[in-house]
């Protein structure tokens, strides 16, 4: 199998050279642990970053539906990850209605 | 460790040519985890695809690669399939270049059941050229040729090379990355015409103009109106007309493979065909 090794201690790392704004892997995150930044150099305007990795439940849904090979996700056996909690749930739910960036005063509740 | 897919890409193309948010991508990160899945060499894996955005295709992956003319992708398949019968092929088209303009390659492709994984990449229009009505439009889309709302009929691709002949005939969306990368491990594992419709987005060309601004809102839509193959069979008829089946349609895995036919014309100018008699002669011809 085609591997590479992964970041120490790391569920999810991205490559922002490839990452287009398409929003589909925010989308896709069912945890909040993606969101879109503002990237004036980025074509649309906007680019990938993980705000809370800690959360990440290895699904691999965002891995998979990124269309340009931007998104890496560790594999289970070498990162134990999270359980999906309903902060994590609502987190989520309000990426989503803030046009898939995480509003900017965002409270842990 | 991840998954590494630099190993399967040609790096100096990238980034893709693709819009942001192409299901393209998807059906391409599938494919590239399907051949590791399988552990096939690279070397023999030959990719042929035809004119369109799917015609991109071939340029990405690092295989032996064809970009071939507008809809013959069968014809050249078919000939280096001939050619080199232990490999495998595989041709990637979308839905204009494999039902339109080459449509009649794609039936004939499937009436001789040659092993070749056929994937289709239906966006539902044509993509490239922007927005004209391809043969896979929903009626009452809007197009650039047809602005009251698409009229025609659309082609339901599956029930067309199933009725032609082809063994395998599978369908899945991009929106069930994981389901796809079965099916298209199935339809390569499969000696036979294996002929895969992937569903993929075009929010760019269809969804702009038909109230789907953005990708998700188009992959809501293709989840709306796929069902998987048990759910779809017990829906009644007038229902069925709302929705594409998903899933693996169609596997026979007993039906007669053309390269193992052709063996026999090889056979023969060859010299190594025994002398037939009459009786055999009768029995072999079948309608």
């Amino acid at each position: 199998m085609a591997v590479m090794t992964a970041p120490e201690n790391t569920p999810v790392w991205v490559n922002t050279d490839r990452c287009k704004a398409c929003d589909i892997c925010v989308d896709a995150c069912p945890a909040g642990v993606l969101s879109m930044r503002p990237d004036p150099h980025s074509t649309l305007g906007a680019n990938i970053e993980i705000v809370y990795a800690e959360a990440c439940i290895g699904c691999n849904e965002c891995e998979l539906s990124c269309p340009d090979f931007a998104i890496y996700v560790a594999e289970k056996k070498e990162y134990k990850f999270a359980k999906l909690t309903d902060s994590a749930k609502a987190r989520q739910e309000a990426i989503e209605k803030n046009g898939y960036r995480l509003p900017e005063d965002w409270k842990e509740a | 460790m991840a998954f590494n897919y630099d190993e399967y890409l040609r790096l100096e193309k990238m980034p893709t040519l693709w819009c942001w948010g192409c299901g393209d991508g998807i059906v391409l990160k599938a494919f590239v985890r399907a051949v590791d899945k399988l552990q096939i060499p690279k070397d023999d894996i030959c990719v042929v695809s035809g004119i369109g955005c799917s015609g991109r295709f071939s340029s990405y992956v690092d295989f032996n690669t064809i970009h071939t003319t507008h809809g013959r992708t069968p014809a050249y398949a078919t000939g280096v399939k001939l050619a080199n019968p232990d490999k495998t092929v595989v041709c990637v088209t979308g839905d204009g270049d494999a039902l339109a303009i080459g449509g009649n390659h794609t039936i004939h492709a499937a009436r001789r059941n040659i092993d070749i994984t056929f994937i289709v990449i239906q966006n539902f229009i044509y993509g490239l050229t922007n927005s004209q009505t391809s043969p896979t439009t929903p009626q009452g889309m809007w197009t650039v040729t047809q602005k009251i709302g698409n009229i025609d009929p659309a082609f339901d691709a599956c029930r067309l090379v199933e009725a032609a002949g082809a063994s395998f005939v599978a369908r899945e969306a991009v929106t069930k990355p994981k389901k796809l990368e079965k099916v298209i491990v199935e339809a390569l594992k499969h000696k036979g015409f294996a002929y895969v419709d992937a569903l993929t987005n075009c929010h760019i060309n269809l969804g702009r103009k038909n109230k789907m601004v953005s990708a998700m809102e188009t992959l809501d839509w293709i989840d709306s109106i796929t069902l998987t193959k048990p759910k779809y069979d017990a829906l009644s008829e007038e229902e069925k007309k709302k929705y594409l089946p998903t899933g693996i349609l169609k596997q026979d895995t007993e039906a007669e493979e053309y390269c193992e036919l052709y063996q026999r014309i090889i056979d023969a100018h060859q010299g190594k065909r025994a002398k037939i008699t009459r009786e055999e002669f009768d029995q072999k011809i079948t309608i």
